[in-house]
């Protein structure tokens, strides 16, 4: 597949956000997981950047887990079929209002999973966004204003991946001492002394080969707005137009 | 073209001065290599040539360095990124973008060059280093060689009138290193373009340059012919240690010359006796092993053998199979299929004190194996890691490296001093086999002695042995017993070291080249089938 336009991904994944909010229901979040988990799986290519939506879904999932928990244990529980009957804390009276424990309800339990799971899908679609475009394109395209931030993108997105390939080596290394559970800082210094220098090292790099010297870019392939990237968005704005009539 | 007007540079933080009182200039379609020990501040000078320091690194430049009449102290480095192109000593961290065309246009599109005349200047430039089949690739599959290429083409790409190279053919195979040298050679001839290199393996570079800079390392410098500098300088390559052991007249600087003057010695030598090293039991046997990363094949079938006694070179080009060898001998990479066996241990299996004094293996950064905050904590550490009395790891160090002082941070010492700290505790757990990957990237002529000497003591003492992968002819015709050649993850050449050397002109060391077709591989060996003849008589 030709790689789509850089703001393609972006703008689609705008748009489901919006739908997801909307609509408000726990199936189409779930749906637009999925759908999310399908495309990053089938397009993402093996970059550096392209496990970010992997990432981004474990991060939602422990999100989720926090606040069922949360919220099943804290607050006025919705009267409903009782699943378990916990002690209640007992609070200082200062604290009024506030319960911890008590009647889990079904009901609860639910509206909480609900909840997190829309957080969970608007987590995934960003992930989706920034697993499916190249950092280094959306440099690109974004106006001169953030070209600063540039430096700093960069270093990010080539730094993170050559920390795990560096952890790697490191720990196989202690293993080959004889030293099968190396403790963590015995592991963190080289590693950040590493990271640092290789950063210093980019930096020095980019510097010392014209970055940022002239205020105008030039490009050496125009970035084109296809049909393809027509499609894309179209079928985000189809979505959003479907959902905000059904709600409406 | 390059103005150094009595420079002088001092480091934040540091007493010592890197460079002192510094004058000197280049001119336009020079070659100049720049040689000197570890740390001597060869990579500091050129930097100081675009500006990188002390813009970058901080630290008081006294004098000025002026660049096609340009002060560096007036611009930033950006701003001289038409007229320099600088590529640092490990290119892998200096790319900035994903596919190997948009790292060529990056330094352009910064520039705002139009369009057309990247187009053109891209497929110029692609042509040039034979490139082209790469265009569209992600620059995390490319080989060492490729990388290489890659970011002297993203340099050459802005036509600069200055290229500025620090170690370009420290990681790579002698293949790879002659086809980049011999790209830069002529741009030299055919554009007029200024280059100056550092270089630790000056046999590679040494008839490429016109003129030698010469850092001693107290801060003083010298710059003249190569001839001149090599005559007295303790940096040198082994065709000048040849020529001067020999005797001869003059410093021989290519095959060619020293082939003219030792005519005698070739006709005269006698043959050396072999030497059989008396091979007990195996120590390590490899069968039928094989590797795949996915699609990669890495190890096809690989069968091998290691005696008591023996060192062993595994060499072969960039992407080999070397390195996925050495870490399933070591047990930290499985086998898909076949086994091998270290002194009857599966490596897999092996932990803790066993694997100490089993095996001990020096990664192709030394440093990995180190954490500690200082030389003596990591030796204590050492001592106690393998029970034995404390203090013994330090003084196996002292007698490594005499110099180095307990209290240094590993990360100050030089590169020879921390392969030596890591050596010396790997080797306080007295394994029986010693494994290196790549030892002497990075490493100057004395340090590279100094490991040769260790590794030959190592392998003397009763039931050791050794098993190194290297790029570095010299260093195996020195060290080695046997070399293991392989190809595309196959063995291909499995033999006594005189052997497999001799068989390829590329393979062959500097000395081989200029005794062929008398079977000398160093110094040595041609000295000592002298002394036999004189002995003779």
């Amino acid at each position: 597949m030709k790689s789509l336009h850089p703001l393609t991904w972006w703008l689609w994944s705008i748009a489901l956000i919006v739908t997801v909010i909307r609509a408000n229901s726990a199936l189409y979040a779930a749906l637009v997981i999925a759908g999310a988990a399908f495309i990053v799986w089938r397009w993402a290519g093996n970059f550096p950047w392209s496990k970010s939506f992997w990432f981004s879904l474990r991060l939602g999932i422990f999100i989720l887990i926090v606040r069922a928990v949360t919220g099943v244990l804290i607050g006025v529980p919705i009267p409903g079929t009782k699943i378990v009957e916990l002690p209640i804390l007992p609070l200082p009276d200062w604290m009024a209002g506030i319960r911890i424990g008590g009647v889990v309800t079904q009901e609860r339990l639910i509206s909480s999973l609900q909840e997190g799971l829309i957080i969970v899908s608007v987590i995934a679609l960003f992930g989706a966004a920034v697993s499916l475009t190249s950092p280094h394109k959306m440099l690109r395209v974004l106006p001169v204003i953030v070209y600063e931030f540039g430096v700093a993108i960069v270093i990010a997105t080539s730094s993170l991946p050559q920390l795990v390939a560096s952890y790697s080596r490191i720990k196989r290394a202690r293993v080959l001492r004889g030293d099968e559970k190396p403790k963590f800082k015995s592991i963190a210094l080289p590693l950040l002394e590493e990271a640092l220098a290789k950063s210093l090292d980019l930096a020095a790099a980019m510097d010392s080969r014209g970055y940022g010297v002239s205020r105008v870019r030039s490009r050496y392939r125009p970035i084109m707005w296809r049909t393809a990237d027509t499609a894309v968005f179209s079928s985000g704005l189809f979505l959003l137009g479907l959902v905000w009539s059904v709600t409406a | 073209m390059i103005k150094f007007s009595n420079v002088s540079l001092v480091y934040p933080t540091s007493t010592q001065t890197i460079l002192e009182g510094l004058s000197f200039s280049i001119e336009e379609g020079e070659m100049v290599l720049v040689i000197g020990s570890t740390g001597t501040g060869k990579s500091s000078l050129l930097r100081l040539i675009n500006g990188l320091v002390p813009h970058h690194t901080g630290g008081i430049l006294a004098g000025d360095v002026t660049v096609d009449g340009i002060s560096t102290q007036l611009v930033r480095p950006g701003e001289l990124a038409h007229l320099i192109g600088i590529v640092g000593q490990n290119p892998s961290s200096g790319f900035v973008t994903d596919t190997v065309e948009e790292e060529l246009v990056f330094s352009m599109e910064s520039l705002n060059v139009a369009p057309e005349a990247m187009r053109k200047r891209v497929e110029e430039i692609l042509d040039l280093l034979a490139l082209a089949p790469l265009r569209n690739r992600a620059i995390s599959t490319l080989s060492g060689g490729e990388q290489q290429r890659l970011a002297i083409g993203s340099a050459l790409v802005m036509h600069p009138k200055i290229l500025v190279l620090d170690e370009p053919t420290s990681a790579l195979d002698p293949i790879a290193a002659e086809e980049v040298l011999s790209i830069i050679h002529r741009l030299v001839h055919d554009l007029s373009l200024t280059v100056v290199i550092a270089e630790h393996r000056l046999e590679r570079v040494i008839g490429f340059a016109d003129r030698i800079i010469h850092i001693a390392g107290d801060g003083q410098a010298q710059i003249d012919l190569p001839e001149k500098i090599l005559k007295s300088s303790a940096i040198a390559p082994p065709i000048v240690h040849l020529s001067r052991a020999l005797k001869l007249d003059q410093v021989g600087l290519s095959v060619r010359d020293v082939r003219r003057m030792t005519e005698d010695v070739r006709r005269d030598g006698k043959d050396n006796p072999l030497v059989e090293k008396v091979l007990t039991s195996t120590a390590i046997s490899v069968k039928g092993a094989a590797i795949s990363y996915g699609a990669h094949t890495a190890l096809k079938n690989v069968d091998a053998l290691v005696m008591e006694g023996e060192i062993v070179a595994l060499m072969g080009r960039n992407g080999a199979g070397k390195s996925s060898l050495l870490q399933s001998i070591v047990g930290v990479k499985e086998l898909d299929r076949g086994e091998i066996s270290v002194f009857a241990h599966p490596p897999m299996s092996l932990k803790g004190a066993l694997r100490r004094a089993t095996v001990g293996y020096i990664p192709q950064e030394p440093s990995d194996l180190l954490y500690a905050q200082s030389v003596a904590q990591e030796c204590a550490q050492a001592d106690k890691d393998n029970e034995i009395t404390s203090g013994a790891t330090y003084s196996l160090l002292q007698e490594l490296v005499p110099s180095i002082s307990p209290a240094t941070h590993p990360r100050d010492l030089s590169e020879g001093q921390r392969l030596a700290l890591a050596l010396a505790v790997v080797l306080s757990a007295q394994p029986r086999a010693l494994i290196l990957d790549e030892p002497t990237r990075g490493l100057d002529y004395q340090s590279k002695s100094l490991l040769i000497e260790i590794l030959k003591n190592f392998a003397a003492q009763p039931g050791k042995s050794v098993v190194i992968a290297t790029h570095d002819v010299e260093l195996v015709a020195e060290l080695a017993d046997r070399v293991i050649f392989l190809s595309e993850g196959e063995v291909v050449a499995d033999g006594p070291t005189l052997d497999i050397l001799l068989a390829s002109p590329a393979f062959a060391p500097q000395v081989a080249k200029v005794m062929a077709p008398r079977r000398w591989l160093t110094v040595n060996d041609v000295m000592r089938s002298l002394d036999q003849e004189t002995g003779l008589q």
